[in-house]
């Protein structure tokens, strides 16, 4: 009966809970995004980082991986340290370079990657082959774009520009043999990969050093450990783990997380002092009716039920209508923000992860059970004969 | 990017420990510094102390005094990415780095009469592996972060207005419909639909008025938290957030434009409704 | 003399109530004294401002006296907690209002099963006693209808088949006729007469000559006193 009587009431004003419906939307699909916001970056990122399985990253000393142009020398005497922990699995030396591809009347600059292909972990291969000749490279579609290439094509590459001379201290004929979508590139970042010995040879001053060393950890063993046994071994780099990482990144992005849960939280607050009015409005212009259903012997907890119930129906209908609204809009603003220069284009800022989703619609519509019990508890209170007096000066 | 080779290499040393410092490293009377104040905070650095400056971690490097503290600046580039800046002699820098007779960028200024693009295209047009360029187009080219940045908050702003329009109408709707015998009275007794209408627009005109103050009031002193929480957070001078006239001015006119418009279409409703209805019969 | 004297049904001794309006205090009842029986047609009557409703107020517990005592089938009601009070209106008493207050969004047979539905009887068994009740009030053909769907008789008539939904031993009405025509005023002081023959105790304020003449007792207050009972 308790249901039903909440249901007619919203009925019987229409554009009154439509209205507030709408509100109370508004302030969910907010809530959902600033949750998507505070999380999603740091999933995000984590899911990119663990995507190839590599745990552990070596960096030059105090930077993060590519921050700086600054490389770490002795790559054949690092390998042997780190083989003698039996918990590393795999290590993938990176070398990272300018190039510039001489094409006649123009030159194209970009990034290159000098790699393992056997162990890389920094591109997955879209169509033709990986690098698998000393004379092969691989490319993002960008950089083919720019240089009208297409696998199969001969490019005349570059490296080690000097501005004062403008010479370069590399130079080799090389030959695309796959289309790959880098993993940590941005989406209009110009890159190929080649092997690292063909790197190296084409910039001898880069020979046996490396930007990033990506290291795989053997299955059920604890990155942490062995990354504090790597800054043991290897004083001169900065051993960075997933968890470092993201709090580093955590950190530059903190904005971002501090925003969304101050905007989080003024949307709870205006979802609470939206169903608070409605629920005041409605049991103030139903005193009368209250202190009758008092007086025909329907107990205060009975009534304040029912008026609750209908906060929660508002907040019911509210949040499934938000969850759709906020979707929509963090696909939007995800789209903006996703135009950070040099941000890997794998990274989102706003996720959906259902977990965190329903307890912050849970939480919406929780709140709005507590905004109807103390309107509807007064006026439930209210002395039924005065009421009824007033009722009837009314 | 040559200074960030100093990043990982910075020792700091008490004055009473020069003998310790490799022999091979001292070649003059030290020469000074300046280091940030971030640096100073986090190193325990004071103007005095003698440092090892050096290109890589254990290599012999020159010994130098902090000669000055510096306040960072407020280079919105800077932000959250916890760097932390040593100035040195230029001749010092390029010795302990190896770099000869080479440097990253010329800044160059100019006479206030000066004709900017004509003295770049002149450069240009001697220059032997290097390339001039006006500081504001760089600015625009590498402010890209910041333009993300403020499209970001300009999308949340518009998200913003809306949900605080639908706000405003449910609640300026609930508000008036409380009042409804109220108007349906006045109605009986003869006062026209548009004096009504009038009555509670101006009503609404007056509260938004008084929530403009108020929202004004309270955006300033938010704006005071923002900048003395971002400003020690990231330890920057830089401003965060700033309150102008022109927002202002803008602020108040959509809210006002917002509450008044709410309270037309709450008591068009109303009105519209033969007041008998409103009474219930 | 019976070995167990009966007590009345209801029974006020040396009420008195009291209550602020703005800075001033009304004496609405001072010191009113008068036993009903079970059975009874008391019609309580007397100018305007006389604690007329007041004192139906108090004899229906939805308002609790200054001082004195009110006693109802033997149970002092200033001792009832709130959710005492609650309950013993729920089974025990009927209330008849002037401006019928029936809920706007439920049909004639919602409102009657109502209270019903509080006191936890069956779903089916409450629609059933609802519409016999809306059929002993002559208003069976109009079960669905809405209460703006139905005259001020016929509204005021679903409010009096709710006031008997639980089988209460006493039916209170607060002026019952008073936004009524002389017509429809007659069928209800008919069906009041009808309820009583039937066994049911009535009391009735009301301004109504017929009404009050209709019943078996006439109790005159005046000034918060009752001066002819």
């Amino acid at each position: 009966m308790r249901a039903a009587l909440a249901q007619a009431s919203l009925i019987r004003h229409r554009a009154r809970t439509i209205l507030a419906v709408l509100g109370v939307a508004v302030a969910a699909a907010m809530l959902l995004d600033m949750v998507m916001l505070a999380t999603g970056m740091r999933e995000s990122f984590r899911e990119l980082l663990l995507s190839r399985g590599f745990e552990i990253r070596l960096a030059p000393k105090g930077t993060l991986p590519f921050d700086t142009d600054a490389t770490i020398p002795g790559v054949s005497a690092i390998i042997a340290t780190l083989r003698k922990n039996p918990d590393i699995r795999e290590i993938s030396p990176v070398l990272g370079a300018s190039i510039h591809v001489l094409t006649g009347n123009r030159d194209v600059s970009g990034s290159a990657l000098g790699i393992n292909p056997s162990v890389q972990g920094d591109y997955e291969l879209l169509s033709g082959r990986d690098v698998t000749t000393s004379d092969a490279l691989v490319a993002s579609d960008h950089l083919l774009r720019q240089l009208v290439a297409r696998v199969g094509d001969t490019l005349n590459v570059a490296t080690g520009y000097d501005p004062q001379t403008r010479t370069y201290s590399g130079q080799r004929k090389l030959v695309v043999t796959g289309r790959v979508r880098f993993i940590y590139g941005a989406t209009d970042q110009s890159s190929a990969a080649m092997r690292r010995e063909t790197l190296e040879g084409m910039n001898p001053q880069s020979r046996d050093r490396a930007s990033l060393f990506m290291v795989r950890v053997r299955s059920g063993a604890d990155a942490e450990q062995v990354r504090d046994w790597i800054d043991k071994q290897l004083p001169d780099v900065t051993a960075i783990s997933i968890a470092t990482a993201i709090a580093q990144v955590d950190e530059r992005l903190s904005y971002f997380r501090q925003l969304a849960l101050i905007l989080g939280a003024v949307s709870l607050f205006v979802g609470f002092l939206l169903v608070t009015t409605l629920v005041t409005v409605s049991v103030n212009e139903r005193v009368g009716e209250i202190a009758v259903m008092r007086a025909i012997g329907v107990s205060r907890s009975h009534v304040v039920e029912q008026i609750v119930l209908e906060g929660v129906a508002i907040s019911l209908a509210g949040a499934v209508l938000g969850l759709a609204l906020g979707l929509v809009t963090a696909r939007y603003l995800n789209t903006i923000l996703s135009a950070f220069p040099g941000l890997p284009m794998a990274i989102d800022f706003f996720l959906f992860q259902p977990r965190a989703a329903w307890s912050a619609l849970g939480l919406l519509i929780v709140s709005s059970i507590g905004a109807g019990i103390y309107p509807a508890w007064r006026a439930a209170s209210l002395p039924i004969a005065e009421s009824l007096r007033r009722e009837a000066i009314a | 990017m040559l200074l960030a080779f100093l990043l990982a290499s910075l020792l700091a040393q008490d004055s009473s420990s020069v003998g310790r410092s490799p022999n091979a490293a001292i070649r003059r009377q030290p020469r000074t510094i300046a280091i940030d104040d971030a640096f100073a905070e986090r190193a325990h650095l004071k103007v005095g102390d003698r440092v090892s400056i050096s290109v890589a971690p254990g290599m012999a490097g020159d010994i130098v005094v902090v000669g000055a503290i510096v306040k960072r600046g407020a280079d919105p580039s800077e932000v959250a990415r916890g760097d932390l800046r040593v100035r040195m002699h230029l001749d010092q820098l390029q010795a302990v780095a190896g770099y000869g007779d080479r440097v990253d960028r010329f800044a160059i200024s100019t006479t206030p009469a000066a004709d900017i693009p004509r003295l770049i295209d002149r450069i240009n047009g001697v220059a032997f592996g290097f390339q001039a360029y006006r500081s504001r187009d760089i600015a625009v080219e590498t402010s890209r972060t910041f333009q993300v940045v403020s499209r970001f908050h300009r999308a949340i702003g518009i998200i913003t207005i809306v949900a605080s329009s639908v706000f405003l109408l449910c609640i300026m709707v609930l508000k008036v419909e409380e009042r409804r015998r109220d108007i349906a009275a006045l109605r009986l007794m003869g006062i026209s639909r548009a004096t009504v209408m009038r009555a509670i627009v101006i009503e609404a005109a007056l509260v938004a008025v008084l929530g403009s103050a108020l929202g004004v009031a309270i955006g300033w002193a938010i704006s005071l938290v923002v900048n003395w929480h971002y400003q020690a957070l990231y330890q920057t001078p830089l401003a965060f957030s700033i309150v102008t006239a022109p927002t202002i001015a803008f602020a108040v006119s959509l809210s006002l434009l917002l509450g008044i418009t709410a309270g037309v279409m709450a008591s068009l409703r109303l009105v519209r409704t033969p007041p008998l209805a409103l009474f219930g019969r | 003399m019976s070995a167990v004297t009966e007590f009345p049904l209801v029974s006020l001794r040396e009420v008195r109530r009291d209550y602020a309006l703005g800075a001033e205090r009304v004496h609405a009842l001072q010191g009113v004294t008068l036993d009903v029986e079970r059975g009874d047609y008391v019609a309580i009557v007397g100018p305007s401002g006389c604690g007329k409703s007041t004192l139906l107020n108090l004899i229906g517990v939805i308002d609790q006296p200054t001082s004195g005592t009110v006693a109802i089938e033997g149970r002092r009601v200033e001792a009832m907690s709130d959710r005492e009070a609650t309950q013993f209106r729920l089974r025990n008493i009927g209330f008849v209002f002037q401006r019928f207050y029936l809920m706007p969004i439920l049909s004639a047979l919602e409102n009657v099963a109502l209270p019903m539905a509080e006191a936890k009887v069956p779903k089916v068994e409450r629609l059933h006693r609802a519409t016999e009740l809306l059929k002993y009030v002559g208003l069976g053909n109009r079960e669905r209808h809405r209460p703006s769907e139905l005259s001020g008789g016929e509204q005021q008539r679903v409010a009096i088949a709710r006031a008997l939904a639980n089988g209460p031993t006493l039916l209170l009405a607060d002026e019952p006729t008073g936004e009524l025509d002389a017509r429809t005023g007659t069928e209800i002081i008919s069906l009041f007469q009808r309820l009583n023959n039937d066994g049911t105790t009535l009391v009735v304020v009301t301004h109504d000559e017929d009404l009050a003449s209709a019943a078996r007792r006439k109790i005159h207050m005046r000034d918060g006193r009752v001066v002819d009972a």
